[in-house]
């Protein structure tokens, strides 16, 4: 089959390799009817994720057809048409029962790794490095599905592929990013980074009953999809001005935003020349993994007694955490990588009820074949790119 | 690794890891390199210096990644990389300096030397090293992405009761 | 640097203690080497908790200590590989399989993972599979 393949740094290529098998009783087969780019996949694409190895097929966000289930598998069957979350999860863990997926204990056979890196294991991803385990990716024809019967959501024929495609990942992501701001109604919430999942947790914001959702960027189209369609009532374009603690200030009145979403993660751009200068230089030389302009911002910006919630994806350590402020202000920070699985049932109730259409944010869709030019676009926001969806 | 040039071999150093290597190599130059290289305080030390000064300067006006005031079109910069490197070589031979022993004239050779190689290992490709077909993008683009981005119809209605009601579970 | 190593399993102590004796449900490393098994009760609802010790003669010398460190390390790893794949099978009923790692998890896979992407029949046999 072809499969989008990481080659070295910034170059990914449509390969031929074998078509996947079942490995496992509780295995599943999907042939892939869409799948998408994640901002997360150009942590890979960049070069900053460890334990890349030529040939890894990439790709978290995917759904398609069952076309064949292992012995173990009985909630599914050939034919059915499901969308599949990007954690592995086993279902049978203490993590799993508490519904904390992303933290399954042994769906990642190099947890050893994972516990060098991070203190403990955590579960299992498709296509992000062999630190999450090693899976091969769903930017290709087919995948092999670990845990068919606790993972895959079936989703009737009705919606179109781009209604769904999302509760693999940015959806779930952006709404839990959402949900930790404890919205009861008539918050101030800002949210750092325009893209996909920042459009998505601006949108659930909204949905959540939030009167001003604050969107920052530097990429102007960016910001005018997040007013136009995700329901922005407030942006902030920090190319125009640095300063983005004093316009949040000014924009809530001087009180500062309720709570802050950090959709922005370790590639964070600083509206400081010199500070991304910096930034830059001391990533290149890994002095540091992470860039934390937008984090640090967002925890200086947010009120007293309000809650920092980070969504934006990080793998190491960054310089300068504002402690004192974090302490002082007595700010709760809320964090982790979605739990898609229990997203699933209720965000797809949502879509169902017209509540919210997640095919807004997609701006490209192109053939599989096409995909070395879809990372390109989307790296370096050309022609209005906010998300891209691959057709295999 | 792709061809990110028509030169026909890899050119794996992009405009970013070519910043960090103007800034580190001319402060290295400007500080501990005279001393390394035993040429402190001759002729030979503080060409060296002047060297790293005026390469660092250059690249902080240079427009590429890790430039701090955006004048210099990368390209132009690589050729005054190319000038420097053949004009550092030179200076040994043209003072006459290279009669005084090889610590005259052998670090310019090698520093040269090093500056023309990661010249050839550069991607002298344009500004964000973007190196996609927009035009192919453009054509295979299956949807419309400015309609997309300009288009007023909000995606997502504001909350009724009922909705933080069904998902808060 | 230690010897011991724990793991939690989300089973009774009588289920564990079963499951540990039992021949499908393995630990081959653990019986090879000299070590102490014990299992107790843990907290709430967390389930069981396995604790390994391995024996270890004291090192007479700096040398040998340095060297019982580095291979103590790699022995640990090994047990530590034993109790995570006693807990897959137990609490899954299989062992998480990826593309990289076909034969489940393994220390000395650890530096010499596959690429992730699907195995060659010729690859699937030398796997097991």
């Amino acid at each position: 089959m072809r499969a989008n393949v990481w080659s070295g740094r910034n170059t990914v290529q449509v390969e031929n390799v074998p078509d996947p098998k079942l490995l496992n009783d509780r295995d599943a087969i999907v042939k892939i009817t869409s799948t998408a780019i994640c901002g997360s996949d150009l942590h890979m694409y960049d070069g900053y994720i460890p334990t890349m190895k030529k040939g890894d097929i990439l790709g978290h966000e995917f759904m398609g057809e069952v076309v064949e289930v292992g012995r173990g598998v009985s909630n599914l069957q050939a034919g059915d048409r499901v969308v599949v979350p990007f954690p592995i999860a086993c279902g049978d863990c203490w993590f799993c029962r508490h519904e904390l997926y992303a933290a399954c204990e042994n769906s990642n056979p190099n947890g050893g790794l994972a516990e060098k890196m991070f203190g403990h294991p955590t579960a299992g991803i498709f296509g992000y490095s062999h630190l999450t385990g090693g899976y091969a990716g769903g930017q290709a024809e087919y995948a092999r599905v670990p845990y068919a019967d606790v993972g895959p959501f079936k989703v009737e024929d009705d919606l179109p592929d781009e209604q769904v495609l999302f509760l693999s990942d940015i959806f779930p992501t952006g709404y839990m990013g959402a949900e930790f701001c404890e919205i009861s109604g008539g918050e101030c919430i800002a949210v750092f980074g325009a893209g996909p999942v920042g459009q998505f947790a601006i949108a659930s914001a909204v949905m959540l009953g939030a009167e001003r959702v604050i969107a920052i960027d530097h990429v102007d189209y960016r910001l005018e999809m997040a007013r136009n369609k995700a329901g922005a009532t407030d942006t902030i374009n920090f190319r125009e001005d640095p300063d983005v603690v004093e316009q949040l200030k000014l924009l809530t009145g001087g009180r500062g935003p309720d709570a802050v979403i950090d959709a922005v993660g370790m590639e964070a751009v600083s509206g400081h020349v010199p500070v991304h200068a910096a930034e830059r230089l001391k990533q290149a030389a890994r002095a540091e993994t992470d860039r934390g302009a937008a984090l640090r911002d967002a925890i200086l910006a947010c009120r007293p007694g309000g809650i920092v919630s980070i969504i934006g994806a990080y793998g190491g350590l960054m310089d300068k955490f504002p402690t004192g402020a974090l302490m002082n202000k007595g700010l709760s920070i809320k964090t982790g990588q979605c739990h898609v699985q229990r997203y699933l049932k209720p965000l797809y109730e949502h879509v169902k009820a017209g509540h919210i259409d997640p095919s807004f944010v997609v701006t490209h869709r192109l053939e599989l074949g096409e995909a070395p030019n879809g990372y390109e676009t989307f790296k370096h926001k050309e022609d209005n790119c906010v998300k891209v969806v691959l057709k295999p | 690794m792709t061809e990110n040039s028509t030169a026909g071999f890899p050119r794996p150093v992009d405009a970013t890891l070519h910043g960090a290597t103007d800034y580190s190599v001319g402060a290295a130059l400007m500080t501990v390199f005279p001393r390394l290289a035993r040429v402190e305080g001759t002729p030979a030390g503080r060409q060296i210096r002047t060297a790293g000064a005026i390469h660092a300067g250059y690249s902080t006006l240079t427009d590429y990644p890790l430039g701090v005031v955006r004048l210099l079109p990368y390209k132009a910069h690589l050729a005054i990389d190319a000038i420097g490197a053949l004009a550092l070589a030179a200076t040994p031979f043209a003072t006459g300096q290279f009669r005084q022993g090889r610590s005259q004239w052998v670090p310019h050779v090698a520093l040269s030397a090093f500056e023309l190689v990661s010249l050839m290992l550069s991607d002298p490709t344009g500004r964000g090293n973007y190196k996609a077909d927009v035009a192919a993008v453009r054509r295979s683009n299956m949807e419309d992405p400015h309609r997309k981005v300009h288009d007023k119809t909000p995606a997502v209605t504001r909350r009724s009761d009922s909705v933080a009601r069904e998902t808060a579970q | 640097m230690g010897s011991k190593a724990a793991i939690t399993l989300l089973r009774s102590h009588e289920e564990v203690r079963r499951l540990w004796n039992s021949p499908e449900y393995p630990h081959e490393y653990i019986d090879a080497v000299d070590a102490s098994v014990t299992f107790r009760d843990a907290p709430g609802d967390r389930g069981t908790e396995i604790h390994v010790e391995l024996e270890r003669g004291a090192p007479r010398g700096k040398l040998r200590e340095a060297v019982q460190k580095v291979v103590g390390s790699a022995s640990l790893a090994k047990v530590k590989d034993d109790l995570r794949r006693f807990k897959q099978r137990a609490e899954t009923g299989e062992l998480p399989r990826s593309e990289g790692t076909p034969e489940g998890e393994r220390a000395e896979r650890k530096l010499k993972q596959h690429p992730a992407q699907p195995l060659k029949e010729s690859e699937l046999e030398k796997a097991g599979l």
